[in-house]
C-alpha cells in the first residue's frame, strides 16, 4: 500500500482543499500517514501570504526531500503560483501545482507511478471538482462555495495567486452537502477566498447560507472567514437560526480609518462596530474573532492605539494578529514610510497580551453556561470538541462517541492563553 | 488579460494626458477601474475608466508621477502600440435605482476626476454637481465636458478656481443637504476627511462610495 503524506499551510481554504485531496487519495487505496513519517508521496499545499509561510512553505520542502529521497514531491499552493520558476528550478520537487489544478493532483501521481509524466500545465483547471471531504482529518467537512477574488487589498497578494472572483454553482454546492451529511457529517464550514462576494445565477451568499440552513438532517453550519463588505441585512437576519453556529471571523485588519483606507478596504471602522453591535444586539455572546495587520505602511502610533481601543471595545474571542510584511507586486509595496521591524514587533507583544487576556475573559464568561459539544478526540473517557461558539470544551463521560454531540454543561477553565473550557455532562 | 491598440494620446497638460484605446468587446460598469502596462510588461498599475460606458473607445486619464514608473513609461506610448488591459475591476459604482432619483455631489482630487468623468458621460441626465480640487487651474482636466454650473473647481495654490482652497474647506463652507448622495475619490487624507466633514451633515457613505488612489 502506498503512503501519502500532506502538510498545509495557510487558511482554511487550503485546510480543505487538503482534506478533499487526502480524502481521494485514501478512497483509492493510498494509507494516509504523518509528514514526519516516510511516504511515497509528499504534497506540500503551500502559502505566500506572508515571508514568513514562505519561509514555512521552503522549510517543509526541504524535510520531505530528506526524508524519502525517491518520494514523489509534489508543491501546490499559493507559493506555487507566485514563485513558479524557483520552485520548478528545484529538482527535488517533481510537480509544481498552481491552484487553479490542484483538484488534479491524485491523477498526476498516479499517471507518474504509471511511467507517465503530466507537465501539470496540460491538467484540468477546475476550482471546485473535488469530491466530499469525509476522510481527511477533521470531524468538521468544509465545502468550498467560492474562489478568487477581486478585491485587491493594497496589502494582499491574493487576487494575484487565487485569481479573479469565482462562485461554485448553488446546486453543486447543496448536492455536495447533501452528500455529506448522508455519510455523516455533523457540521458544516462553508469556505472560499472571499465567501461574501459569493454570486452565481442571481444568487448571493445570504442565499446559499438560507438554503443550506434549509436542508434537513441532524447538522450545525459555520461559516469561515468573511470580509465585512460582503453581505446584506438578510444574512444578520440568519445568523440566529437554530442551525447557525454563533461565530464569525470578521477580518478588520485595522481599527484606523484613514489605514483602512490606504488598505483599499470596503468599510470604516464605525460600519464594522456597528456590524458586531447589531449582531451582539441579538445574542450578546457571540463569537466574533479577528484579523490583525500589524505596521502596514505609515501606521503611526495613534493608528495602533485606535486598534487596540477598537479590540477592548469589541470583545473579541480571538485575534489573528499577524506582522505585516512586503508581498511583491501589491501596491503596499511601492508606498513609502514602511514601518520599523522593532516596532512592528513592539506592536505584536502589545497586541498579543491584549488580546491573550480578552480571549481569557471572553472564555470564562461561559462558565455556568452550556455548550453543545462536537466530540473530535476521545481519550480514554475524556472527550474533546468544539462548542457552537468554536471554543474548544473537554469533558469526562463513559461510552461517548466520536462526531456526536453533547450537552455540556461549562464549570471551569484551563490556565493559559488558549484555555480549554471544561464541563459536565448534561 | 487582453491587449488594446492605442488610437491616441491627448495631452492636457506637460505631465497628464489620456490614452484612448479600442474598445474590442470590453465591457464595463462606469466608476470601474482596469490594470494597465506595455504588452508583456510585469509593471502594471490601477486606472479608473475615463471614458463613458456608451463610447466606441475606452480612454484613461493619466498624471505622470514624480519618480513613478508607470505612469511615466505609458506617457511615452504612441498610436498603434499595444497595450495589456485586465479588468474590469472595483465596486465604486453607482446606484441603478439612484440614477434618477437623487441628487449626486461627485468629490475628486486630481485625477481621481476620471471615474466622475464617466458617469456623468455615462448618465448625463443625473441631477449632480462636481467639486474638484486641485494645486493649480490648470488641472481642470476638460471641465468643458461638465455643462455650466455642475463643476466647482476648488484651487489650493492659486486664487483662479471658483473656490480658493481644498474641497474639505469648501465642504465646510457649504454644508450638503443630507439627501444628497456622495462620491469620493482620489487622495487618502482627502477622503478621510471629506469622509468626516460629510458624516457630520448627516450624510452616510457605504463602502461604495469611495476610491483611494494613493
Ligand atoms: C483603483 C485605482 C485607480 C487609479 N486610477 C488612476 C487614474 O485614473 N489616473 C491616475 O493617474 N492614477 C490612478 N491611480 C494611481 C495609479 O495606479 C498609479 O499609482 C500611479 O500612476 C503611479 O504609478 P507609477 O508606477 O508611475 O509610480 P510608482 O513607481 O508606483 O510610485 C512612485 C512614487 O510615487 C508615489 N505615488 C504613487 N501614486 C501616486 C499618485 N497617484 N500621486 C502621487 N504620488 C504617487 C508612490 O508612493 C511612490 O513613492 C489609481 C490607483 C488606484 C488604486
Ligand atoms: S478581500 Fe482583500 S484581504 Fe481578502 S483575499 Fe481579497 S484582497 Fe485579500
Amino acid at each position: 500500500m502506498k503512503k501519502v503524506a500532506f502538510k498545509t499551510l495557510g487558511c482554511r481554504l487550503n485546510q480543505y482543499e487538503t482534506d478533499a485531496l487526502a480524502s481521494q487519495f485514501q478512497d483509492k487505496g493510498y494509507e494516509l500517514v504523518q509528514f514526519d513519517e516516510s511516504a511515497d508521496v509528499y504534497v506540500i499545499n503551500s502559502c505566500t501570504v506572508t515571508h514568513q509561510s514562505d519561509h514555512k512553505s521552503r522549510n517543509f520542502i526541504n524535510q520531505a526531500n530528506r526524508r524519502n529521497k525517491d518520494s514523489v514531491l509534489v508543491v501546490t499552493g499559493c507559493m506555487a503560483n507566485n514563485a513558479k520558476e524557483e520552485l520548478e528550478s528545484r529538482e527535488e520537487i517533481n510537480y509544481v501545482v498552481e491552484n487553479d489544478q490542484k483538484t488534479s493532483v491524485f491523477s498526476l501521481v498516479e499517471a507518474h507511478f504509471g511511467g507517465e509524466i503530466i507537465h501539470p500545465s496540460k491538467l484540468n483547471a477546475d476550482l471546485f471538482s473535488y469530491g466530499a471531504t469525509d476522510k481527511g482529518f477533521h470531524t468538521r467537512s468544509m465545502i468550498k462555495i467560492q474562489d478568487g477574488c477581486d478585491n485587491f487589498c493594497t496589502f494582499c497578494i491574493i487576487p494575484s495567486v487565487r485569481g479573479r472572483a469565482a462562485s461554485r454553482p448553488l446546486q453543486d454546492i447543496l448536492t455536495n452537502i447533501r452528500e455529506v451529511i448522508s455519510h455523516g457529517a455533523k457540521e458544516i464550514v462553508i469556505t472560499g477566498v472571499n465567501i461574501g462576494r459569493y454570486e452565481f445565477e442571481g444568487y448571493q451568499f445570504d442565499d446559499v447560507v438560507e438554503q443550506i440552513l434549509n436542508l434537513e438532517g441532524d447538522f450545525r453550519l459555520r461559516i469561515s472567514s468573511i470580509e465585512p463588505d460582503g453581505f446584506r441585512e438578510k444574512f444578520i437576519g440568519l445568523l440566529n437560526h437554530p442551525k447557525m453556529t454563533p461565530h464569525l471571523h470578521l477580518c478588520l485588519q485595522s481599527g484606523s480609518e484613514p489605514v483602512l483606507l490606504q488598505m483599499r478596504r470596503m468599510y470604516t471602522a464605525k460600519r464594522f462596530k456597528e456590524i458586531v453591535q447589531t449582531v451582539r444586539a441579538k445574542n450578546p455572546d457571540f463569537n466574533i474573532t479577528t484579523d490583525i495587520i500589524i505596521g502596514f505602511p505609515n501606521e503611526s502610533e495613534e493608528d495602533f492605539s485606535a486598534t487596540c481601543d477598537t479590540i477592548k471595545e469589541l470583545n473579541f474571542g480571538h485575534v489573528h494578529t499577524f506582522k505585516y510584511s512586503i508581498r511583491k507586486g501589491t501596491r503596499a509595496e511601492r508606498m513609502p514610510d514602511q514601518v520599523d521591524e522593532r516596532i512592528k514587533t513592539e506592536r505584536s507583544e502589545v497586541l498579543r497580551n491584549l488580546s491573550d487576556e480578552i480571549k481569557v475573559n471572553y472564555r470564562k464568561s461561559f462558565i455556568g453556561k452550556t455548550q453543545s459539544v462536537l466530540v473530535e478526540k476521545i481519550d480514554g473517557n475524556i472527550a474533546n470538541g468544539y462548542g457552537e461558539h468554536y471554543i474548544p470544551v473537554q469533558f469526562t463521560g463513559e461510552n461517548i462517541e466520536k462526531n456526536q454531540f453533547y450537552k455540556v454543561k461549562i464549570t471551569d477553565i484551563e490556565d493559559g492563553s488558549d484555555p480549554v473550557l471544561k464541563g459536565e455532562i448534561l | 488579460m487582453r491587449s488594446h491598440k492605442v488610437i491616441e494620446i491627448r495631452n492636457l497638460t506637460s505631465s497628464t494626458y489620456v490614452i484612448r484605446m479600442e474598445k474590442n468587446d470590453f465591457t464595463f460598469k462606469t466608476g470601474q477601474y482596469i490594470t494597465l502596462g506595455f504588452s508583456g510588461s510585469i509593471d502594471r498599475r490601477e486606472y479608473s475608466i475615463y471614458s463613458s460606458e456608451n463610447d466606441n473607445f475606452l480612454e484613461v486619464l493619466i498624471k505622470e508621477v514624480e519618480n513613478g514608473l508607470v505612469s511615466k513609461k505609458l506617457k511615452r506610448c504612441k498610436s498603434g502600440d499595444y497595450l495589456d488591459v485586465d479588468g474590469p475591476f472595483g465596486h465604486f459604482s453607482l446606484e441603478e435605482s439612484e440614477i434618477g432619483r437623487k441628487k449626486f455631489l461627485f468629490i475628486a482630487t486630481g485625477t481621481g476626476i476620471s471615474p466622475i468623468h464617466s458617469f456623468v458621460e455615462t448618465h448625463p441626465e443625473m441631477d449632480y454637481q462636481v467639486l474638484h480640487g486641485v494645486r493649480i487651474e490648470e488641472e481642470a482636466y476638460e471641465k468643458d465636458s461638465y455643462p455650466n454650473g455642475k463643476y466647482i473647481l476648488c484651487t489650493s495654490r492659486e486664487k483662479s478656481g471658483d473656490y480658493h482652497g481644498r474641497v474639505t474647506d469648501y465642504l465646510m463652507k457649504n454644508p450638503i443637504p443630507s439627501d444628497t448622495v456622495c462620491y469620493l475619490c482620489g487622495n487618502c487624507h482627502m477622503i478621510y476627511e471629506a469622509y468626516d466633514i460629510l458624516e457630520k451633515q448627516g450624510i452616510s457613505l457605504g463602502p461604495i462610495h469611495t476610491e483611494v488612489y494613493f
